[in-house]
């Protein structure tokens, strides 16, 4: 699968995910805390929603920076590296957010 | 060239698309800190809860929402090869995402202002 391609459906996927999020998270605003993490967080539906939600978001912002970079005739020889780089990131931040995400549970 | 609607979109896209990675890899250090407790997560999360990084939220939602808009345009006109109408897009793009940032930031400031 080509980087645009990975970009396009990420994106199509992050105008949903990121739409839940901001009406459901931030609007309307209110102050927000620990016990907002507490309270959403105690659903293993919105535990799913959020590990979803950070697949895509890494998958286009990763995939976004790549293109970015590699768009310049300097930095271009180095697409592999880059490549590997932005993939092992990506499986790093994900590993670490998604099971902080599923392992997280209220302090007792 | 340069002053071209397609040239201006595509700089601003950019422009947002780095400042989003930028905000991205901050939100994830605030919001990463819950599994270390009550403390360090409200402690963190405080930092960005001033009265100018309330105002920098509103620039933040005009980033997310001109990025997205924009990208819708772009996926239109490449898939379904609308090419004939790409100036006027550009513009409804603009106009529908300041409305968006309007309604969505009047509601922040509002917030901010009553002491949020």
């Amino acid at each position: 699968m080509r980087v645009f391609q990975l970009q396009r459906i990420s994106a199509v996927a992050l105008v949903v995910f990121l739409t839940i999020h901001m009406v459901v998270v931030h609007y309307p605003p209110f102050h927000i805390d620990f016990s907002r993490i507490l309270e959403r967080l105690a659903d293993p539906l919105w535990k799913g929603i959020d590990i979803t939600f950070l697949f895509f978001v890494l998958i286009h912002a990763l995939a976004g920076t790549y293109a970015v970079l590699t768009d310049y005739e300097s930095i271009a020889k180095f697409k592999r590296p880059i490549a590997g780089l932005a993939i092992l990131l990506g499986l790093i931040a994900f590993t670490w957010g998604a099971l902080t995400i599923w392992s997280f549970q209220p302090p007792v | 060239m340069y002053k071209t609607p397609g040239f201006i979109s595509f700089a601003l896209r950019r422009i947002t698309g780095i400042a989003l990675v930028l905000y991205l890899f901050m939100h994830i250090w605030v919001i990463g800190s819950a599994v270390g407790g009550a403390e360090t997560f409200n402690e963190r999360l405080n930092l960005f809860q001033q009265p100018a990084f309330k105002v920098a939220e509103v620039f933040l939602l005009a980033a997310v929402v001109w990025h997205a808009f924009d990208g819708i345009r772009l996926l239109i006109v490449s898939q379904f090869k609308v090419t004939d109408t790409r100036a006027s897009q550009f513009y409804a793009v603009l106009v529908l995402a300041a409305l968006v940032t309007i309604a969505g930031g009047v509601p922040i400031l509002l917030f901010m202002l009553n002491g949020g």
